[in-house]
């Protein structure tokens, strides 16, 4: 009874941890099925979004989850800003050239976090980020337990955004066929620069959300988030939003599970592993349909 | 016979003048070698063969491992722990590039980072092999006739000869049928099978060599350090940092690791009092510059402009 107790603990953890993750990685492959192209960068929007949780909360001494309402417009700002003035110089030319442009903004991010905030790791503290509910035996963490339903909050709204609206029409239709979107009238520019704007209103979110639950540093944690995100995106299927929920469930269940009944310290290493497994045996993802290669 | 073999013996003896003029910056020219070497190495599989991979660091902490290790624990000779460790990174190299050369373009350097990040894992943690998390220290090293290996100008030298064993083979490998091979899968991968070149078998060879001569300088490394951290020389950083010597000097050119790790290792220097900690933005800012306004790199850019002058000039 006890053991199962502790599963259904260990559960509700993964999956709570795997609903941020699925946030992180739905921003990656929205900006993947528009552009065709890998952001190495998205993780380090996530540890930009943390850092301006820290920011307003020593200067203002606001909750992490108010200072959304600032950090959600100026992520889409500046995320379609990068995709105008940068990114779309090189969207044409291989899809290498796009990878290292990520890279590189990803270096200038970290380092610039580093030169601002300094090297020590830095966290929120809120008053409930001891708290927990009581579900019969299981307990939840409050902060977990908010960051899931952020999640579930701007999933649907993406949901809503994407299926209900024209510009949602829009960029589905430049992520299944460019050309043909441009064709009818559709500027492909300009969604581009929307979706990127989107991807990083999403990691931001994210990063928010994880404050009050996980330490910034500005160099580490950024590649870690961009690799979980890679994670997430190849387990579900690059360039699918549903599988991409579905991956970043099953990284937060594996690594919490790998890590209570295998060995801890391998935490990041299982999520890794099933990673590879699937590109490859499965490349077009668990929970893709076709094979696309780009 | 070729220009470039003049060029690098000019090099070297420009090269091996340096600690005599001046012994102030000697570690800063072995850190140029050292990358270039590197670079060099990941040049013949990123470069030459096109497959971009963020996971070289592994083969240099492989090469520093088994340097410190067979040092500190067995009291063997550096020269043939290197060999060993070579020989092992070529085996990995093999395994690792029949294991994942089905995958193209983003996949394949996604799953080179997958593979270096579980190496590190592994490394920090079982200590029974590596010396655990707080890593292993060279506390003796051989004389052979009366040199000491721990003087940083002998290092340097050994830097020296590094960088031009990789700059030669690169050079001889540009003049072989095995370099147009490469050139051949990096361009195009059918047009290479239908005129008769297995891609797979090529890039696994231009893998191992490549693996092989990035341990060669990892244990050199090791040596230069005498004190290894898993976490430092298995870093992501390490593997994006060869990655973008090789890139901003110019990809698949013979002198483009050697001209990307000194510019970008010299800024390093200059600006290491303004940045401290945060030296990596210099290799990002580059990188954008170099994406931006010269995709070939500053070698390639420039041979490129050499030619179209050369055309120009002839009509």
């Amino acid at each position: 009874m006890l053991e199962l107790i502790s599963f259904f603990q260990n559960l509700s953890n993964g999956i709570l941890i795997g609903a941020v993750y699925a946030l992180i990685g739905v921003g990656l492959t929205l900006v993947f099925g528009v552009m065709r192209t890998i952001n190495f960068a998205h993780g380090d929007f996530v540890v930009l979004g943390m850092y301006f949780a820290v920011l307003l909360n020593s200067l203002l001494g606001w909750d992490p989850y108010l200072t959304l309402i600032l950090a959600v417009p100026l992520g889409f700002i500046v995320g379609a800003g990068i995709q105008k003035y940068l990114l779309s110089r090189v969207i044409d030319e291989k899809h290498e050239s796009m990878l290292l442009a990520t890279l590189g903004i990803s270096l200038v991010i970290a380092n610039l976090l580093l030169l601002t905030f300094g090297g020590e790791p830095q966290s929120v503290h809120v008053s409930y980020s001891t708290s927990t509910l009581q579900v019969s035996d299981v307990r939840i963490s409050v902060v977990l337990l908010l960051a899931g339903l952020a999640t579930v909050v701007v999933i649907t709204l993406l949901y809503l955004l994407l299926n209900k609206t024209e510009i949602g029409r829009a960029i589905r239709a430049t992520a299944e066929n460019r050309l043909g979107a441009e064709l009818v009238g559709v500027n492909t520019k300009r969604i581009q620069a929307i979706v990127f704007g989107l991807g990083m209103c999403l990691a931001v979110t994210a990063g928010v959300s994880l404050i009050p639950l996980l330490f910034a540093s500005p160099v580490t944690t950024g590649a870690l988030f961009t690799l979980k995100a890679f994670v997430v995106t190849v387990l579900g299927g690059l360039g699918n939003i549903g599988a991409a929920i579905m991956g970043g469930l099953v990284l937060g269940v594996v690594e919490v599970l790998g890590a209570s009944y295998l060995d801890s310290a391998y935490r990041d290493a299982y999520g890794l592993l099933v990673f590879l497994l699937v590109l490859l045996l499965k490349p077009e993802g668990l929970f893709g349909k076709t094979v696309k290669r780009v | 016979m070729n220009r470039n073999y003049t060029i690098l013996l000019g090099l070297v003896i420009l090269a091996a003048l340096f600690p005599v003029v001046s012994s102030s910056y000697i570690t800063v020219g072995l850190t140029v070698l050292m990358f270039t070497g590197w670079a060099s190495s990941w040049n013949i599989l990123g470069g030459w063969a096109g497959q971009l991979s963020l996971g070289h660091a592994t083969f240099v902490g492989l090469g520093a491992y088994f340097v410190a290790i067979g040092a500190s624990q067995f009291e063997l000779a550096p020269w043939w722990s290197i060999l060993i460790g070579m020989a092992v990174a070529g085996i990995m190299a093999l395994l690792w590039g029949k294991l994942t050369f089905g995958l193209h373009g983003p996949y394949f350097t996604l799953s080179t980072i997958a593979i270096a990040e579980m190496v590190r894992l592994v490394a920090i943690n079982e200590g029974w092999l590596t010396g655990g998390a707080t890593g292993v220290f060279i506390d003796y090293l051989p004389e052979p006739f009366g040199i000491d290996l721990f003087d940083k100008t002998v290092q340097y030298y050994l830097m020296l000869a590094y960088a031009a064993i990789t700059l030669l083979i690169t050079i001889f490998i540009s003049t072989r049928k095995f370099g147009y091979q490469l050139k051949a899968v990096r361009d195009n991968e059918e047009a290479a099978m239908a005129a008769g070149i297995n891609p797979t078998a090529i890039k696994l060879k231009a893998f191992v060599l490549s693996a092989m001569l990035t341990a060669l300088g990892g244990g050199i490394y090791g040596i230069f350090l005498s004190f290894i951290e898993p976490h430092i020389i298995f870093n992501l950083l390490l593997s994006v940092q060869i990655a973008l010597t090789v890139i901003i000097g110019g990809r698949g050119t013979i002198w483009g690791p050697a001209v990307g790790a000194a510019v970008l290792i010299i800024s390093g220097e200059v600006f290491r009092t303004v940045f401290e900690q945060a030296n990596m933005l210099v290799y990002g800012i580059l990188i954008l510059v170099v994406i931006l306004a010269m995709p070939k790199g500053i070698v390639g850019e420039y041979a490129h402009r050499l030619i179209r002058r050369k055309y120009a000039n002839r009509a």
